[in-house]
Parts: structure tokens; C-alpha cells; sequence
């Protein structure tokens, strides 16, 4: 971690020295851009059951979240340039589904799922009208996971609070999105990203629950170019 | 190779954001409605300890499932039924019984004492007691049925005048009642099913077994002796009768009169016996028939416990200040180890009346904020026939060898491990199986707002 953190003071500082540097009139090869946005994550669920012991078809749904984003780029070539956000985690509030649709909420989840895309950018770095189309990978970690005085009544009622553990996946991500430039230095740009994220619940009662999560989450950004 | 390293700094220091209390924790566990105490009535499915006083206390007994906590054995073996879990989960006070005793044989051995004052306790709210009905005060295991036992049976209704006499005739609206009951309706009910279409099947077989012995073995004689076989024959089934003789004794003396007049006698053995089996088949048919006839008869009593269950509910709970009232309904009595030892059409009748029942309450409570109805039925209908999600290892078999799982402990368990079978007993639920039932009950609860 210490090594890392080395390293980005060092490339912010690089970045700042780039930023200083005569810049291209548009995103283009070995040009830096920032920008800034929201992002809007939903999950797409497909909850698999609660194993035994529980009432048959317990099932849960998971709700989306919109956070900051602040999002780096670095052009490789006119056409092909990576990206990667720094933002603050996503807090999914989990409701029941399934027989135990209507419980309301049995707990929240954080997840923070740090993404470096590799993109590609249509037409010349001046054009107006950016499309672009990236294939990211991505670590979905989850924390800070919190049950409720509902989940402990439908799993172990009268028993030890119910905690739960969701495992963290490396997978990837397909983005496509489109930038407009503004003006020489600003540009806008939407982009949705699906993920394919198949992970597995673990609770303390030794029950646990598979879920396909695949979120979708469309960003809407306004960046500089340096 | 630069630019890699600064996505992965942007990368560390994203992940730097998430540092700092990523455990999972229980988070917040207080329910919407903080109840300040919970009053139950209803029967054995709810009872916590009623009878668990002289012999019964002494066998380690009191309520009716695996009685005492083994959860070093199992986790599944806490000896509660449902009622305490859902204290627990409430965070409020182990429920008590408020009232003990047994009315049955005296004895100065307590291990053999179903003798024991009755006594009500003031400051406990749990009125159910096994054997009790709906609005019927003689119920199974009652002194008037079964007087070595001598259970009181106190019936839902009075269980309800009894709580409303300690509390000036009101609630005070934040408990959380809970009633269920109508099981002991149906055992009763099927009790006097039982014994009447056996008394009629007996009637019925007596009546046909003389003209079916006459029948049988006049056509055997000797052909000299057929003008007054019938007459010899029926003779000697008379007197063999008014001798007091049982059916074999009748049987024989009609046999020896149909050799006498020159049958073969292994003939006659023969058809001496096909007369028994023919008239034991009669009497099938007549408590078959009986059974048929009541059948209705049932059915409608059930329809009237349910709705009369519903107006306890209304008229003595909810219009009386109970603002949170968990009504459970009658869970499916064919299922269970009693019901399957049935007939098909006993088992259909079960379901019948139980089907009833439930109409009439559910019908009864209408739509209340302030009443839950718990579909026990479809869920445990759904446990017999689909176990495994449930966590359940045998829906068939009891868990106790004692007859009552009102004495069954860890002592008198039927194999190795029980800890998931559904039934303790013929009709009674295991430790596993009250635990299952509260998590529906509170599933319930969360729906309606109130947890």
C-alpha cells in the first residue's frame, strides 16, 4: 500500500507537470482529462433462495444508489485511452423478495467497485461528437454490510444477531458512451457500464443466498481536458 | 507502463476511501413497535407449562414438544415452543403459564401425582392450555374424559374473561396478543366420529352375522336335513346367544348344529368364518356410512369454533383496546402422525373440518390493521409434502416414544437424532418446527409494519 501510495503522489505530480505542458486542442494522444459526475448504480437482480432452514422462495432485491465520481483518463493514441474513478462507496439497501416480499428492508451493503477500462474513441480527437466503447476490469468489493432486527426475526428469531458477509469478485465491465466537446478544453459525456457480477451471501446462521447482481450504472460527467 | 502505474494509484486510493469500519454488524436491532408485553391464549400449541406440575413436573416435562433446552446436543433442541421465541425476538419477559395445576389421580408420590392445586398466577399472561377449545370447556385430556390426567381444558373464552378480570376489562393497547386455537375442536370432534361409527359398525355387524352364519352353512347338511337346517341352525345361534356367548362362541355352536345335521365339518369351519369376515365387512360398510352421514355434521361444528373464535377476537380483544392481536390459523391436522394413521376419507373430512374452520375465521376477522392472520395451514401443508427447504429431516415419524410429548425429554427421544423431525408427538410440533413457525409469524409481523 505504501508503494502505491508513493506512486500516486508521484503521477499526480506527473499529471500536474502534463497539465502544465502545451496541450492539444482535444483528447488526444498522451493528453490527461478529469471530469466530474454522478453515477447511478442499479443493480439488476436475480436472487437466488435462502438454503434451508428457511420458508421456501426467500429471495431479496437489491436497491441502487447515485454517488460523486471524479474519473481520470490518459489517451494512449487519438483512439484508445484508459480510465479509471476514484468514489465514495455505493450503499445498497437490501429488501425482501420472494415469500418474504413486503418485509421491507433487512439490511445495507457498501460496495465500491473500482474499474480501469481500456476505451476507444470514434473519429478525430477535434470532432465534436465523441462515441466511445471501453471493456473494463473490475474488483467489486463489498463492506460495512449491517442486518437488521428483521433479518435477525426471519433467520434466527430470539438468537444471536444475524450478521451477513457478501464475497468480493474480480470481473468486468462493457461501457459505451458518448462525449461532446464543448469548447477546446470542456467536454460532457454520458456512459452506462454493465457489469457481470454473480456473488454469494454468507450468513452467520450458515445459511447463505447466490445472487446475480450484473448492475447497470450510467454516468453523466462534465470534464476538462488538460 | 507509467500511465498502468497511475491507474492503479487512482485505483489504491479509491480503495483508501473504503479504510475504516468495513466489518459486517448486526446493525440496528429494535423493532418498529416496542410491545410491552405479551399475553397469549389459546392450547397446547401454545401452552408453557400449564401442566408442569407433579408427575408431569417430575418426568421433566410441561410443554408439549421435546421438553427441556439441549442446545449443546442441537441447536435446534431449546425445549420452546413458539410463544417463547417470540418473546425472545421481542425482547420481552419468558412467558408463564397463569395457571397451574392438574385434576387427575391423587398420589403421594409426586412422580406419579396428577393431583396438584390449581393456582393462577397474577403476574403471568400466557393463558393456554393444552386441551383447551374454542368456547367448549371439555377438550382431550380433561378430567371428564380422562379422569387419571384431569387437565383443565379452560376454554379460549374464559382464558380471554380470566385475562380481561386481572386487567379491569380492558388492554391496554400496546401488548401483543397472541390466539390460536381449534385443533382440540377437531380431536374431539373426530373422538366422538370415531366412537359413534365404531358403535354403529359393531350394531351393524352383530345384526348381520346370525342371518349370514344361517346362510352360509344350511346349504351345507346332509340333503334329508335341508327342510330344517335353517331353523336348527338359527336355534343354536340363539341360545348360544342368550348364553352370553361371544361371536366365536356363536360361530362354533351354529358350526357343531350345521355337522350335526351332516355338514363336513371343515365346510363348516369355513363357512362359519367367511360369515365372520362377511359381517365384519358389513360393519365396515355401516361405520363407513355413519362416518359419511356425520361427516357434514363435523364440518359445520368446525365452521361454528372458527367464527366463533373470529368474535372472541373482535368483541373481547380488538374492541376492547388490543391494538396488536397475532391470530394464527389452524395448521393442517391431516398432515400430522394422527391424521395420516386415518383413512383416506377420515383424512378428507379432517381437511374438511380444518378447511372450515379457517374459512369461518379468516372471514370472521375481516381486515384489521390491528389483527395479523398467520396461514399456519398452508405452511405446514407445504412442510409435509416439502420438507427440505424447512431444514426437515422426517415429517412422518414422532421424535418421542412417550405418547404425549407433554413428558417427552431428551430421554425419551426415538433415534439418535431427532433435532429436525417436524413431529414430537401425533400431533405436536418439535423445538425446530415452533422456531420455524415463529419466523413465519414474524415474517407476518414485518409485513404489517409492526417489527
Amino acid at each position: 500500500m505504501k508503494i502505491r501510495f508513493n506512486s500516486a503522489v508521484k503521477m499526480l505530480v506527473a499529471a500536474s507537470a502534463l497539465a502544465c505542458a502545451a496541450g492539444a486542442s482535444a483528447q488526444s494522444a498522451g493528453q490527461w482529462t478529469a471530469k466530474f459526475g454522478f453515477n447511478e448504480l442499479t443493480p439488476k437482480v436475480e436472487s437466488g433462495n435462502v438454503s434451508a432452514p428457511a420458508l421456501p422462495n426467500t429471495k431479496a432485491d437489491v436497491e441502487g444508489d447515485i454517488q460523486p465520481l471524479l474519473i481520470f483518463a490518459y489517451g494512449l493514441t487519438d483512439n484508445i485511452s484508459l480510465e479509471a474513478a476514484l468514489g465514495t462507496p455505493y450503499k445498497n439497501t437490501i429488501v425482501g423478495a420472494g415469500s418474504v416480499a413486503g418485509v421491507g428492508e433487512l439490511g445495507t451493503v457498501e460496495a465500491l467497485p473500482p474499474t480501469l477500462f481500456a476505451q476507444y474513441r470514434f473519429f478525430s480527437p477535434s470532432a465534436t461528437f465523441r462515441p466511445f466503447v471501453g471493456i473494463g476490469a473490475t474488483y467489486v468489493h463489498f463492506m460495512k454490510a449491517r442486518g437488521s432486527g428483521k433479518l435477525t426475526a426471519l433467520l434466527n428469531p430470539g438468537g444471536e444477531p444475524v450478521t451477513f458477509e457478501i464475497d468480493n469478485k474480480f470481473t468486468y465491465t462493457a461501457q459505451v458512451g458518448l462525449a461532446v466537446n464543448f469548447s477546446e478544453r470542456w467536454f460532457t459525456d454520458v456512459t452506462v457500464n454493465k457489469s457481470k457480477l454473480r456473488t454469494d451471501v454468507h450468513f452467520s446462521t450458515g445459511q447463505t443466498q447466490h445472487m446475480k447482481l450484473d448492475p447497470v450504472s450510467v454516468v453523466l460527467a462534465v470534464g476538462y481536458k488538460f | 507502463m507509467r500511465q498502468t502505474k497511475f491507474a492503479l494509484a487512482l485505483l489504491a486510493a479509491a480503495a483508501l476511501t473504503a479504510c475504516g469500519g468495513t466489518d459486517s454488524s448486526p446493525g440496528d436491532q429494535t423493532h418498529a413497535v416496542k410491545f410491552n408485553q405479551q399475553v397469549t391464549f389459546g392450547d397446547s400449541l401454545s401452552d408453557v407449562g400449564t401442566y408442569a406440575v407433579g408427575a408431569i413436573a417430575a418426568a421433566g416435562g410441561g410443554r408439549y414438544t421435546i421438553n427441556g433446552s439441549n442446545t449443546s446436543v442441537n441447536a435446534a433442541y431449546t425445549g420452546l415452543n413458539w410463544t417463547e421465541v417470540l418473546a425472545a425476538e421481542l425482547k420481552l419477559p419468558a412467558p408463564c403459564a397463569a395457571q397451574t395445576g392438574l385434576q387427575g389421580t391423587d398420589n403421594a408420590n409426586p412422580a406419579l401425582d396428577f393431583n396438584v392445586p390449581i393456582v393462577n398466577h397474577a403476574a403471568c399472561f400466557n393463558y393456554a392450555q393444552g386441551g383447551s377449545r374454542v368456547t367448549d370447556p371439555i377438550g382431550p385430556g380433561n378430567r371428564a374424559v380422562t379422569p387419571s390426567l384431569g387437565q383443565m381444558t379452560l376454554p379460549v373464552v374464559s382464558q380471554v374473561k380470566n385475562h380481561l378480570a386481572k386487567t379491569g376489562g380492558k388492554f391496554s393497547g400496546t401488548e401483543l396478543v397472541t390466539i390460536m386455537a381449534g385443533g382440540n375442536d377437531v380431536l374431539m370432534q373426530l373422538g366422538a366420529l370415531s366412537a359413534g361409527a365404531t358403535a354403529a359398525g359393531t350394531a351393524a355387524g352383530q345384526k348381520a352375522f346370525p342371518t349370514l352364519l344361517v346362510s352360509g352353512l344350511a346349504p351345507l347338511v346332509a340333503p334329508s336335513n335341508l327342510p330344517i337346517a335353517q331353523q336348527t341352525i338359527g336355534l343354536a345361534i340363539q341360545n348360544a346367544a342368550v348364553a352370553g356367548g361371544d361371536q366365536t362362541a356363536i360361530a362354533g355352536a351354529a358350526a357343531m348344529a350345521a355337522i350335526n345335521l351332516g355338514a363336513s365339518p371343515l365346510a363348516a369351519q369355513a363357512a362359519a368364518e367367511k360369515a365372520g369376515t362377511d359381517a365384519a365387512a358389513e360393519g365396515a360398510k355401516a361405520g363407513a356410512a355413519y362416518a359419511a352421514q356425520q361427516g357434514p355434521v363435523l364440518v359445520g361444528a368446525l365452521g361454528k369454533a372458527g367464527a366463533e373464535l373470529a368474535a372472541i377476537v373482535k368483541a373481547e380483544l380488538v374492541a376492547k383496546g388490543a391494538n396488536y392481536v397475532v391470530v394464527n390459523n389452524l395448521p393442517d391436522v391431516a398432515g400430522t402422525p394422527s391424521g395420516k394413521a386415518q383413512g383416506a376419507d377420515i383424512q378428507a373430512l379432517i381437511k374438511a373440518m380444518v378447511d372450515a374452520f379457517n374459512a369461518q375465521l379468516k372471514s370472521g376477522l375481516g381486515d384489521d390493521p390491528r389483527i395479523v392472520y398467520v396461514d399456519l395451514f398452508t405452511i405446514s401443508r407445504d412442510q409435509v409434502t416439502n420438507p427440505a427447504p424447512y431444514g426437515l429431516t422426517n415429517t412422518t415419524a414422532r421424535a418421542c416414544t412417550s405418547a404425549s410429548s407433554l413428558t417427552c425429554t431428551s430421554k425419551t427421544l426415538s433415534a439418535p437424532d431427532v433435532s429436525h423431525y417436524m413431529f414430537a408427538d401425533d400431533i405436536h410440533p418439535t423445538p425446530f418446527v415452533y422456531g420455524l413457525m415463529t419466523r413465519y409469524v414474524l415474517k407476518e409481523m414485518a409485513i404489517k409494519g409492526w417489527l
